[in-house]
């Protein structure tokens, strides 16, 4: 696979493993969490997010649509989604950033030298590049070609995976990546379901598989209150059998997501209730019993 | 004005009283209005009001104005040394000096700087001088602000030392028959003022003797030891410190920059003595030394007293000792933010040293600046310094480095670079005064390619160089007629040696030049580039009717300028090229080039508030600022153009040689407090540093704040009274800030992702 598509490339990435990182996000997912706050990373194919409460209605944006998706009726911007083909042209004229193209193609030697300009904070920091989505290793061949490079220029890599991929993607990847950020959402099948739309038969063996080939894994977990709270003990359990388990991180469910559902022309599925500090502590508390580092 | 920190070594009551001794802390207090407070009032019986004491000195000077000004200003500052109340009080361990309003102002500096410029207007035909502040284009200002004492001097010899060093080269010269009369001027002058600190001194020891409680008697014997000679104890040396500060700064007109060679430097072989004797303890050292920082940060100034911390000596040890620590420690306990730490950061930095400051820094100590030793080093040697002299660097300023004991700035003049766009507009007339004040440059809607326009810039800017070097010159000629410094002098080995006044080139007299505006006219640039001749957008005329209506009616064209793709602090290739032609265009005009006292003339990538005032008087610009909004400041990006994070602000900032900028270059850093959550917070903090660093950035400064607790923060003050920001060379409370600097800070957050 020579090129890729993805939705954003964030530096100073401070979140995605240690140190100051550069993170690429891939576009499209296997999952559909109720809770995903990056929806723009979920489809596949290429989208245009338009925030009106941006928009200025400059009409900077009409002359770059070859399609008519951008209209002006009385002095003010309209905006007709069946009309955008999503070729990501008027973003660029958008002088209010009212507008943002998701889905940019891109080839290897294209990311490699944006990709290293950020090194020596790398180095200083403990850093390095993590590559996330969506689900990155549905386009693993590029993932595996890009880490190799990666690896090759000394750059320290990690990839944060949902685990509903192939054991052959994943064995793609894995000669050429420090350490996995795995997120994991539930022990029980019935709530993985509920909660993502999928079984995490395979999430569960793929982290299984990981863990018995040696790998560096940090765990993520969401924690979103009426869906997985009360998977944490289960979870903790399962964790503790393995060994390779380097963190595990509690990420508390965050609602911030729900302008961009907006802006992509997509339902918003995102769960009403927000976990407490309390909530949080006790789930970190769960964890550490288990002799797990949080 | 001090933040209410619990300090186990000192007691509130202690702590408040120190806060009321500059000024009173229930009354409004205006940190930029120099030393015009009082706090508590002192004893009646131990001297004059300041009234009274003004009413003196206008007697004096009608007695005194034949005579030559040396003597004139030492005299003044005897009498005020002479009548001022002083204090010793059980709350304190440093004596009080009442009057320190700079009273001889009014009968020396003020007339004498009036009548230069004066002079100088006539001689020239012109009033440049003034003319270029009002058009927001520059200024020029002859310096008495930046003046490092030789504190080896004074401490190896203390007052009563440096009074015999003093004698001992006039007999020498008078006995070789060498002595001139301006030396005997110099001498008497310097002799009157030192005699002075003794009677002040003496007056300040029979006081605190009188005394009934403890913490008298230990001031007593600290008076007492400065009265015998050298300093004997860490107490010794802080007294003489803070008297130093008061009577140069506050009487004398001469501020004093560098608390030490570094404070861990210069006091660290009383700390040590000190405990090895057994005459102090640990706790009650650091009370004595807490007791010390308050004082500075009760009088509360804006431009802040800075001291380096730590350092690399030229064996290649760091300096960063037990009280290095100590001192981070103490400051961390009060919730300081003056005097300003400066930490001289190299390979040899203690990690665990550097951990606890960029901690601090975390928690909101913003105040501390992290400096890179090794690019002090470097533009300290291509200005002629030796090794050894550029290891012991001393701060001069905000971020500005010095050598020790031999150099002294004579004037610190500012250039707004983005205001010479405007003159490129208007052919060279300043729209706002109306005078010609750059060059003609030509009909700017006929330019017919971007290297017209941009050629058009650089001689404009040039021209206004030009035209303030020739002011410069002239009055740095008269510079030690405007205001003799008499008590610096007399620390420094060489001024005394000579008997010649540090600013008649006792000293190497350094010229300063600060650049102001830069990331701005590095944007106003690259807008017309983009807007005009890349795009296509708009032309020349019509970007010069929008502008000369400050975009009313243009705000499409506006967004098109804010939208522009190249900008500095981004690491465009393109912006960051033409900012380095900038910062070399104004490097080489003074690389190598001496002034009239033939020191060095110095280029620094510093605004202090000029980025404020000149931004007020700077007409709308092409990268989309409006009239009398700021301009960037330091060696900075303008705000909002640093919209690709900091590790892109840092490759811009540092595709630029620092070390070109001979007395300093600083790069302001926000970062969201989420970046820095966690263990891992400290790593990344370090990584931004020491990436800085190491790609060649100068001094660097972080302010860690949300937007959102910003705006918070200007809603309720009350809940934030503790809240400091870095605002330029110096840190202040953000309740202490106007508005609009609020609304600047509050801008800049929203820019910066979590």
């Amino acid at each position: 696979m020579k090129t890729a598509t993805i939705f954003e490339i964030k530096r100073f990435a401070v979140h995605d493993g240690d140190g100051i990182r550069t993170t690429v996000f891939f576009k499209g997912c296997p999952l559909r969490c109720r809770w995903c706050h990056n929806p723009e990373g979920i489809g596949r194919e290429a989208q245009l997010a338009f925030y009106a409460h941006k928009c200025i209605s400059c009409g900077e944006c009409l002359p770059a649509c070859e399609n008519g998706a951008h209209g002006m009726q009385e002095g003010m911007h309209v905006f007709d989604r069946g009309a955008c083909v999503a070729c990501g042209a008027c973003a660029d004229h958008c002088l209010g950033n009212a507008l943002t193209f998701f889905g940019k193609t891109v080839t290897i030697s294209e990311l490699m030298p944006l990709l290293l300009e950020d090194t020596d904070f790398y180095h200083t920091s403990g850093g390095g590049v993590t590559l996330s989505g969506g689900e990155c290793l549905i386009q693993a061949d590029f993932c595996a070609a890009l880490l190799r490079e990666l690896k090759h220029e000394g750059i320290h890599t990690a990839v944060d995976t949902c685990g509903f991929v192939s054991r052959t993607a994943l064995n793609k990847v894995i000669p050429y990546t420090d350490i996995f950020l795995y997120d994991l959402k539930a022990y029980d099948e019935d709530v993985h379901i509920a909660c993502t739309g999928q079984s995490n038969k395979i999430i569960l063996e793929n982290l299984t598989y990981l863990d018995a080939c040696g790998k560096q894994i940090e765990i993520r977990i969401p924690y979103v209150p009426g869906y997985n709270a009360d998977q944490m003990e289960k979870m903790a359990t399962f964790l503790a059998s393995l060994q390779q388990i380097s963190r595990v991180r509690v990420l508390p469910y965050h609602n911030y997501a729900g302008s961009k559902y907006e802006a992509l022309g997509m339902q918003s599925t995102l769960p009403a209730d927000l976990p407490t500090d309390e909530e949080i502590r006790a789930a970190e508390e769960c964890l550490r019993a288990h002799g797990l580092r949080v | 004005m001090m933040i209410k920190h619990p300090f186990p070594h000192l007691s509130q009551v202690d702590r408040e009283w120190i806060e009321n001794k500059y000024h009173k802390v229930d009354e409004e207090f205006d940190p930029f209005r120099r030393m015009a407070y009082h706090g508590y009032e002192y004893d009646a019986a131990t001297g004059m009001t300041d009234e009274e004491i003004n009413h003196g000195l206008a007697t004096l000077a009608n007695e005194l104005r034949d005579q030559p000004r040396p003597l004139i200003k030492a005299s003044m500052v005897a009498y005020v040394l002479d009548h001022t109340r002083i204090d010793v009080n059980a709350h304190d361990d440093f004596v009080g000096i009442y009057s320190w309003g700079r009273l001889i102002d009014p009968y020396t500096v003020d007339p004498w700087y009036q009548e230069i410029r004066e002079s100088v207007a006539a001689e020239l035909g012109n009033r440049y001088y003034t003319e270029l502040e009002e058009a927001g284009l520059g200024w020029i200002r002859l310096d008495f602000d930046h003046a490092v004492p030789d504190w080896d001097s004074l401490a190896a010899l203390g007052f009563p030392g440096l009074l015999a060093r003093l004698e001992a080269s006039y007999r020498a010269k008078k006995e070789s028959g060498t002595l001139t009369e301006k030396q005997e001027i110099f001498y008497q002058a310097t002799h009157l003022e030192y005699e002075a600190i003794l009677r002040l001194l003496s007056r300040m020891h029979r006081y605190a003797s009188r005394q009934p409680f403890a913490r008298a008697g230990r001031v007593a014997q600290s008076l007492a030891n400065l009265l015998a000679g050298a300093p004997q104890t860490t107490h010794d040396m802080l007294q003489l410190m803070y008297l130093y500060f008061m009577i140069s700064e506050c009487v004398g007109h001469y501020q004093v920059r560098s608390l030490g060679y570094g404070l861990d430097g210069t006091l660290y072989p009383f700390f040590k003595r000190d405990l090895e004797n057994g005459r102090a303890t640990r706790e009650e050292l650091t009370a004595l030394i807490a007791c010390f920082l308050l004082q500075f940060s009760a009088m509360g100034n804006y431009w802040g007293q800075p001291f380096y911390l730590g350092g690399t000596g030229a064996d290649g040890r760091t300096k960063v000792n037990e009280l290095s620590h100590l001192i981070l420690q103490i400051y961390d306990a009060l919730g300081l933010y003056n005097p300003k730490i400066q930490i001289k950061v190299s390979k040899t930095t203690p990690r665990d040293f550097l951990n606890k400051a960029l901690a601090m820094v975390k928690g909101g100590s913003t105040s501390i600046v992290f400096c890179n030793e090794e690019v002090i080093v470097k533009a300290m040697m291509s200005g002629g310094a030796t090794y050894e002299e550029a290891c012991d660097a001393v701060v001069k300023g905000c971020y500005e480095y010095a050598v020790k004991a031999d150099s002294i700035p004579i004037s610190y003049n500012m250039i707004n670079a983005l205001k010479p766009i405007v003159l490129v507009f208007h052919n060279g007339r300043d729209p706002r005064t109306g005078l010609m004040l750059g060059c003609e440059t030509g009909d700017v809607t006929s330019f017919i390619d971007f290297a017209q326009f941009y050629n058009a810039y650089r001689a404009q800017l040039a021209c206004v160089i030009d035209k303030t070097m020739v002011w410069v010159e002239r009055l740095e000629r008269h510079v030690h007629e405007v205001n003799p410094a008499l008590f610096y002098s007399g620390t420094v080995p060489r001024c005394v040696e000579s008997l010649t006044d540090a600013m008649d080139g006792g000293v190497h007299n350094v010229t300063d030049m600060w650049f102001s505006g830069f990331g701005s006219a590095v944007d106003a640039l690259m807008a017309v580039y983009e807007l005009v001749f890349e795009k296509g957008v708009t032309t020349l005329a019509a970007l010069k009717e929008a502008l000369d209506r400050n975009w009313e009616g243009y705000e499409p064209l506006r967004l098109r300028a804010l939208a522009c793709r190249h900008k500095y602090g981004r690491g465009d290739s393109m912006a960051d090229a033409y900012a380095c032609a900038l910062h070399r265009f104004f490097s080489s005009r003074f690389a190598g080039k001496k002034n009239c006292h033939g020191g060095n003339i110095e280029y620094e990538l510093h605004s202090a508030r000029a980025y404020l005032a000149m931004g007020d008087a700077t007409e709308a610009t092409p990268d989309g600022r409006r009239t009398g909004e700021e301009t960037s400041k330091n060696a900075s990006p303008s705000n909002g153009a640093d919209s690709a994070g900091v590790t892109a602000l840092i490759r811009s900032a540092t595709s630029l040689d620092l070390s070109l900028a001979d007395s300093g270059a600083c790069l302001d850093c926000m970062l969201h407090p989420s970046a820095l959550q966690g263990e891992g917070g400290l790593d990344v903090l370090y990584g931004v540093l020491r990436t800085y660093h190491d790609r060649g950035g100068a001094s660097i400064h972080f302010n860690i704040f949300s937007a959102d607790m910003l705006r918070d923060a200007q809603q309720h003050p009350e809940k934030y009274q503790a809240l400091q920001v870095r605002v330029c060379g110096w840190n202040v409370l953000w309740n202490n800030l106007e508005k609009r600097e609020q609304d600047a800070f509050i801008k800049r957050a929203e820019g910066i992702a979590p």
